[in-house]
């Protein structure tokens, strides 16, 4: 990582990202013959099947911004998503980071069916990149939320999804991150616990850290966002005030 | 900064995160089974007492002067601890390619900590073999301190392996499958069962390079002959270690990047 300006917590310059198509699954020994006897056709079906999910993003987030992402399906929201996470790296360009990244995009990742719920609040956490220290302080703020107390030694496999899905939920937004990214709001669980953790995230979002943030929703967009970056085909629509691009986008619709 | 510097680097900044993933893979093994641990103490002594029960018996293998049940159970705790790690390490990248999608996690965490938990099991199946030192009247000496070299090298050589082999595997399938007909021979390239010395002598040379049969060697040096290894088996099992992990490591920085795009 550079080093951003003193404000910026996230920095996009000229950001590519080039996919190749087909590769999901890894190749077969078939398949590495062929490409061993011929270089050239290898070349050739590389470049066939390569495909730009994002061209030339240049934006910055600043402290305590919200920067609402809106853009149609496929068109490279979520690779975006995952470069400033640091899952990806760009083809090109660069992205510079001014704190720690708390990815809230899918809940639960690395959670095991044969732990207990306990045991699990451990793992996830470490993966999530939470200090033992930290756990151990907040482990009894995250069963309180779930609400999953006399569970706790159950392994989750006894679980409903339901259930999971609100442990994975409590375990991911107990931090407090200096940049948060969010896919959706996410409210999980029955109704009351809807109701509860729609409100946590709004708290997250609404309490002061940087938060890059991708819906449909254009109403929660413009409730919550400061900015918005319309993202379509891949590069930079239009980026500005948030209520302007919002109308503009629902125009274009 | 050197690999294995970075290596150490990795390790103490992920420390939580890697003894998680230890507890986890220890603690799911023998979670449904009743004896539990008590697999990895009995899984060496019962493979042992069938081998040399096949071997001693019906094929009349011995080992020169000393116990061959002593002397097979070294070979095995060794084989199988290389064989296990490499190989859950070499599929540990794969098994994880959901959370590799979605979370950053250095990457290298996941073989690492399969080697790591296997160790687990590795030093749990020592128990089993100092009783058979003891049971077979082979005692112990003073030289057993220079035992933990055999087994840092064969620890830092599975790593070796393994890191390579998850990262091949990311990009060729097939990798998997071929690995296990390799363990089938490279097992009975390792003298495990048998006396080096029953072997024509250019098979011999081979078998002076294989690593396994360096480690194993280096442990009933001392273990059965009570004998302090000559210090061109120290520099040697720590080369072939050491070499194999810089190779290992060096793949895996090198591919890493590149793995989510093949999952």
């Amino acid at each position: 990582m550079g080093c951003a300006m003193a404000d910026d917590m996230i920095r996009a310059e000229g950001v590519s990202m080039r996919f190749q198509r087909g590769m999901e699954g890894g190749g077969t020994l078939k398949q590495a013959f062929i490409d061993a006897l011929s270089p050239a056709r290898r070349a050739a079906r590389r470049q066939a099947s390569e495909f730009w999910a994002l061209r030339n993003v240049d934006f910055t987030v600043r402290r305590g911004e919200v920067l609402g992402l809106i853009g149609p399906n496929g068109t490279g929201k979520s690779t975006l998503l995952k470069l400033v996470a640091g899952v990806l790296k760009p083809t090109e360009g660069r992205i510079v980071l001014g704190g720690t990244v708390c990815p809230m995009i899918e809940l639960g990742t690395g959670f095991d069916l044969d732990l207990t719920a306990r045991e699990n609040i451990y793992l996830n956490g470490a993966i999530l990149g939470y200090s033992r220290d930290f756990l151990v302080r907040r482990f009894d703020e995250i069963v309180a939320f779930s609400e999953l107390e006399p569970f706790l030694d159950a392994p989750l496999r006894s679980f409903s999804s339901g259930m999971t899905a609100r442990l994975a939920f409590s375990i991911a937004t107990v931090v407090e991150p200096e940049i948060l990214i969010v896919d959706e709001i996410l409210s999980v669980g029955d109704l009351a616990f809807q109701a509860k953790s729609e409100e946590r995230m709004l708290r997250l979002i609404g309490g002061g850290t940087t938060v890059l943030y991708v819906s449909h929703a254009l109403a929660s967009i413009r409730r919550l966002c400061s900015r918005v970056l319309w993202l379509e085909g891949g590069r930079v629509r239009a980026i500005g005030e948030a209520d302007e691009i919002c109308e503009e986008y629902e125009r274009s619709c | 900064m050197s690999l294995a510097a970075r290596l150490g680097a990795l390790s103490a900044r992920y420390a939580f995160l890697l003894q998680q993933l230890v507890l986890r893979d220890f603690k799911v093994k023998y979670k449904r089974s009743v004896l539990g641990v008590g697999w990895s103490l009995l899984y060496p002594l019962l493979t042992t007492a069938i081998l040399s029960l096949v071997f001693s018996n019906v094929f009349r293998f011995s080992a020169s002067g000393v116990s061959y049940v002593a002397y097979l159970l070294t070979g095995i705790v060794f084989y199988n601890y290389f064989s296990e790690g490499s190989n859950l390490a070499m599929s540990s990248v794969l098994a994880n390619s959901s959370l590799i999608g979605k979370v950053y996690v250095p990457k290298a965490v996941f073989p690492l900590s399969k080697c790591l938990s296997s160790g687990i099991n590795f030093l749990l199946s020592l128990l089993p073999l100092y009783l058979v030192l003891l049971v077979t009247g082979t005692g112990l000496c003073w030289q057993h301190i220079y035992l933990p070299w055999a087994v840092g090298c064969l620890f830092v050589f599975t790593l070796g392996v393994g890191l390579l082999l998850a990262a091949a595997a990311v990009f060729l399938r097939d990798i998997v499958y071929l690995y296990g007909i390799v363990l089938t021979l490279w097992m009975y390239l390792t003298p495990i069962m048998y006396d080096v010395s029953i072997l024509p002598s250019p098979l011999q040379t081979v078998i002076a390079f294989n690593p396994l049969a360096q480690y194993i060697g280096f442990a009933r040096t001392i273990l059965l002959l009570h004998r302090t290894p000559e210090a061109g088996q120290f520099a040697l099992c720590a080369l072939s270690a050491a070499g194999t992990l810089l190779v290992g490591l060096h793949v895996f920085r090198r591919s890493q990047d590149k793995f989510y795009y093949y999952m």
